[in-house]
């Protein structure tokens, strides 16, 4: 019997602690979700369209921020180029957007061509660990947003605009891609749906193999499964987070640009998620939301925004090294310890 | 009977030094056959051979009558190998309770890989098996780190057992260990062998003469001799090895 | 046949010369990296923005009538205390956690980054060029050589030689070596562990601003200019093998001109994939580097 939090080893309760966090995460998820509703309700009644887009925006970058929590987080992987996936989910979403406006054709689209593209780089980033596969991601990244900076089918250094408004449709309603509450709301859900997807395959025998990893990854083989493969696959996961978050970028904004490639974007997502809580996929979603204020808030102050955020950044790898969710999380998983026994 | 493990003339050389040179042995069903040999003998090194943590330049690893010689790890594992370390090798940063469940979630089938771990029926029920057997009740919920070093040795033993492998590696277990805890930790180790072989490297001769079946000693990489414990406690070359003179 | 001459006497030499310039300065860079990795096994992600502080400072200084000789004793000298205050007060307290790799990574890649935006804030963000101190070219069998690139080759090669000496032959570099093999046998023999780790962070920080002195007149001076560096930098010391010094030196060399001589065949966009290419190739085959040891990391 397993309720996720405690389980019953020959009737007597045991608190699975890795469990519990994962709740804990969940609380703070959904809590997350009904402020972005009662902030979608509250933009509607004003008529707001400015913050609203904002928030979406973040949301789309707290999705790349989720894959290199994955990565981090739980794998115990440090990838400086996510934003490799999360442009090439941005690009050949504007490509077959520009073609066909679907959303779900250019959102499986971009599941393929991740699959494939994460699978093949996997094969080469994953011989290495540490902080060679930081810079290998690195260099991966560095290669293929210089690639497409100097091709001119892919736009070049002003990348694709004319993406054209999407329906997306979802049988009973129609939402579209140009309506600020609307357009919100469905990124909302999607991201909350990674978030779901992959807090769901973390708390399984495979996604305990990764924990694993994290945790000890020299005893990971005598467990009998193959470190390699288990790496790879969290790999691929990232890689299809990354590229369906950055599916949604030119439906909101309606062009894609090389920027999204560039190191700045991996980095941010690493900050987002160190700020907000490495190892707690939470972290990600309100770190990006934490992030996206304070660059509005001290950016409206200040030009110099970025040596803030990176003062910040270092206090809270120094003295914070759990993130916020680190000062949150605990205070909910003792409640839901409480309540299970 | 069929031995569990068959080791025929493995070797392997690191830059000239040959720390393991041809060595062969048997290791017999439900017996405890123990390794032992000065510092420097190659023990560990034969261990990391047969788990295949390193490849053998010579020789064969013969598992359940099928060879493995050179095979990865986690396929070692999944034939049937368990193995516990030396210097404490545990996921020190998760529970007793995750540590284990780990460990034997090898149990279930492959299409509860990807289901919540509560589903995890079989592996549940062996982690409450080993709690009772090993006597960590109390430290379930505490992180494997914090434990003592008596503790944490006995847990490495639990997690290599886990997965109910046939043949069990054990590599100095009661190392660190006091007096009462090697003690406790031999009768453990003879009550183990009921229903799993193992292959046990230990220093500590009084351990070894009580419960092994069958010793074998290893010097400078090569194996020196092998037999019954008061065959080989009488044994000159042995003696000689150990302290220089018969 | 004349042809040929020809093509190396104009082309060839002069690209070999310039690759073997940046090269230098590439290996002086590396060299600080390796040396921080290998003697204190942390990796240095802010070590570009250190090679940008030095040529910052160069210019700085030498606007304001320093003369360039000066600069070259006068940076690395600032450079120090600034390396070691950075290596006593932020790197030495992650050092003990559990995650120390990942997290002197990410303390590290922070300060790169707020390095990179306190210059571009100090001196903003468009490119300047000091001007060259040895103008001018001379002729040598031949080929014309500018001379500021050829004192560059022979200042920096004297200055890799030195550090080369003074790690593996002196009293300092044994008592550093043996700080990085055993902290706790070298403090208990009386080695100041703290300062010795600190001192040599600060050394190696120190080299990569000399290389920004050096090359500032060369290849410019603008913000990013660390981060687009260090990357060749990273893949010296891996291809050479993290922790050599004899590593650095001859895959700096290599990969520079490797640089050099595929510039003048296809297109300069191939520059990065190739390096890439070539960190990639190193670490699929030969993960420990040409001279390097496994295991770090």
């Amino acid at each position: 019997m397993h309720d996720g939090s405690v389980v019953q080893v020959k009737s007597r309760p045991v608190i699975d602690r890795l469990g519990i966090a994962m709740r804990a995460s969940h609380v703070l998820v959904v809590l997350f979700v009904i402020g972005g509703i009662v902030f979608a309700a509250i933009g509607t009644a004003m008529g707001d369209t400015f913050f609203l887009r904002l928030a979406t925006e973040a949301l789309i970058f707290a999705g790349l921020a989720l894959s290199v929590d994955i990565l981090l987080g739980y794998t115990g992987l440090l990838s400086l180029g996510q934003a490799l996936y999360f442009g090439l989910g941005a690009y050949v979403s504007a490509v077959v957007l520009k073609q066909i406006p679907s959303f779900w054709a250019a959102m499986a689209a971009v599941l393929l061509v991740s699959l494939v593209v994460g699978f093949a780089a996997g094969l080469i980033a994953n011989r290495v660990r540490g902080v060679y596969f930081a810079l290998v991601t690195f260099g991966l990244a560095q290669v293929v947003a210089k690639a497409i900076y100097n091709t001119r089918a892919l736009g070049a250094s002003d990348g694709l605009i004319g993406v054209p408004i999407v329906p997306v449709d979802f049988g009973v309603v129609t939402v579209m891609s140009n309506a600020p509450a609307g357009f919100f709301l469905v990124t909302l859900g999607v991201i909350v749906i990674l978030y779901a997807i992959s807090g769901y395959l973390l708390d399984t025998p495979f996604g305990r193999v990764l924990i694993a990893l994290r945790a000890n990854e020299r005893r990971v083989p005598f467990l009998g499964y193959s470190t390699r493969n288990a790496r790879l696959a969290a790999y691929v996961i990232a890689a299809v987070v990354a590229a369906l978050s950055g599916a949604l970028y030119p439906m909101l904004r309606g062009f894609v640009s090389p920027e999204l490639l560039f190191f700045s974007t991996s980095g941010n997502a690493v900050i987002t998620v160190v700020i907000g809580g490495v190892g707690t996929l939470a972290g990600a979603l309100y770190g990006g939301v934490i992030l996206t204020v304070l660059k509005s808030v001290v950016g409206s102050m200040t030009e110099n925004h970025l040596i803030v955020i990176g003062l910040l950044f270092m206090a809270v790898v120094i003295f914070l090294p759990k993130g916020l969710m680190g000062l949150a999380r605990p205070q909910i998983e003792r409640l839901l310890g409480r309540e299970a026994r | 009977m069929t031995p569990v493990l068959e080791v025929n003339n493995l070797g392997v050389a690191f830059g000239g030094i040959r720390a393991v040179d041809g060595v062969s042995f048997a290791a017999e069903p439900n017996a405890i056959t123990t390794i032992i040999g000065p510092n420097g003998a190659g023990k560990s090194t034969l261990f990391n051979l047969i788990s295949g943590l390193i490849r053998p330049n010579s020789g064969r690893v013969i598992l359940g009558g099928v060879d493995r010689t050179g095979a990865a790890p986690h396929l070692m594992q999944r034939a049937g190998l368990g193995r516990s370390f030396q210097i404490t090798n545990l996921f020190f940063e998760l529970t007793v309770f995750e540590n284990l469940r780990l460990a034997a979630q090898r149990l279930e089938p492959m299409r509860r890989f990807l289901l919540p771990t509560g589903k995890s029926d079989r592996a549940l029920a062996q982690v409450g098996t080993l709690i009772d057997r090993f006597g960590l009740h109390a430290k379930i919920g505490e992180l494997a780190g914090t434990l003592s070093h008596g503790e944490q040795r006995r847990l490495e033993i639990a997690v290599a057992l886990a997965a109910k492998p046939s043949i069990l590696l054990l590599d100095e277990p009661t190392q660190g260990m006091s007096h009462a805890d090697t003690a406790d930790t031999a009768n453990l180790i003879r009550d183990l062998a009921r229903n799993v072989t193992i292959l046990l490297i230990e220093h500590d001769i009084g351990v070894v003469m009580d419960i092994s079946d069958h010793i074998v000693v290893m010097h400078q990489g090569k194996k020196l001799t092998e037999g019954a414990p008061s065959v080989v406690r009488a044994d000159p070359a042995v003696k000689s090895a150990y302290f220089g003179h018969a | 046949m004349t042809e040929l001459l020809e093509y190396i006497q104009f082309v060839l030499a002069p690209q070999m010369i310039t690759g073997l310039a940046l090269g230098i300065a590439v290996v002086l860079v590396a060299l600080g990296l390796t040396i921080i990795f290998g003697l204190l096994d942390v990796i240095n992600m802010a070590h570009g923005e250190f090679y940008a502080v030095g040529a910052y400072v160069a210019l700085a200084l030498g606007a304001s009538g320093v003369s360039f000789w000066l600069l070259l004793v006068i940076v690395p000298l600032i450079m120090v205390p600034i390396g070691y205050a950075v290596e006593r007060g932020l790197i030495q307290r992650v050092f003990n956690t559990p995650d120390r790799h990942v997290t002197t990574l990410l303390l590290t890649f922070g300060l790169g980054l707020v390095i990179e935006e306190a210059l571009k804030i100090v001196f903003g963000p468009n490119t300047q060029r000091p001007p060259t101190p040895i103008p001018g070219a001379i002729e040598v069998m031949g080929v014309i050589l500018p001379i500021y690139r050829l004192f560059l080759i022979v200042v920096g090669a004297a200055i890799v030689a030195a550090v080369a000496i003074v790690i593996n032959m002196t009293r300092l570099g044994a008592i550093v070596r043996a700080a990085a093999f055993d902290r706790n046998m070298a403090a208990s023999l009386g080695v100041p562990v703290k300062q010795v780790f600190a001192g040599t962070f600060a050394f190696g920080v120190a080299l990569a601003g000399l290389a920004g002195v050096l090359l500032a007149p060369i290849y410019s001076v603008f913000p990013t200019m660390g981060r687009d560096f260090i990357f060749l930098a990273f893949t010296v010391v891996i291809v050479g093998g993290m922790g050599s010094i004899a590593g650095a030196v001859v895959a700096g060399l290599l990969i520079t001109q490797v640089q050099a001589l595929s510039s003048l065949v296809v297109s300069p966009v191939w520059s990065d994939p190739i390096v890439f290419g070539i960190m990639v190739l190193v670490l699929v085959i030969r993960p420990q580097g040409l001279f390097g040891r496994l295991g770090h990391a």
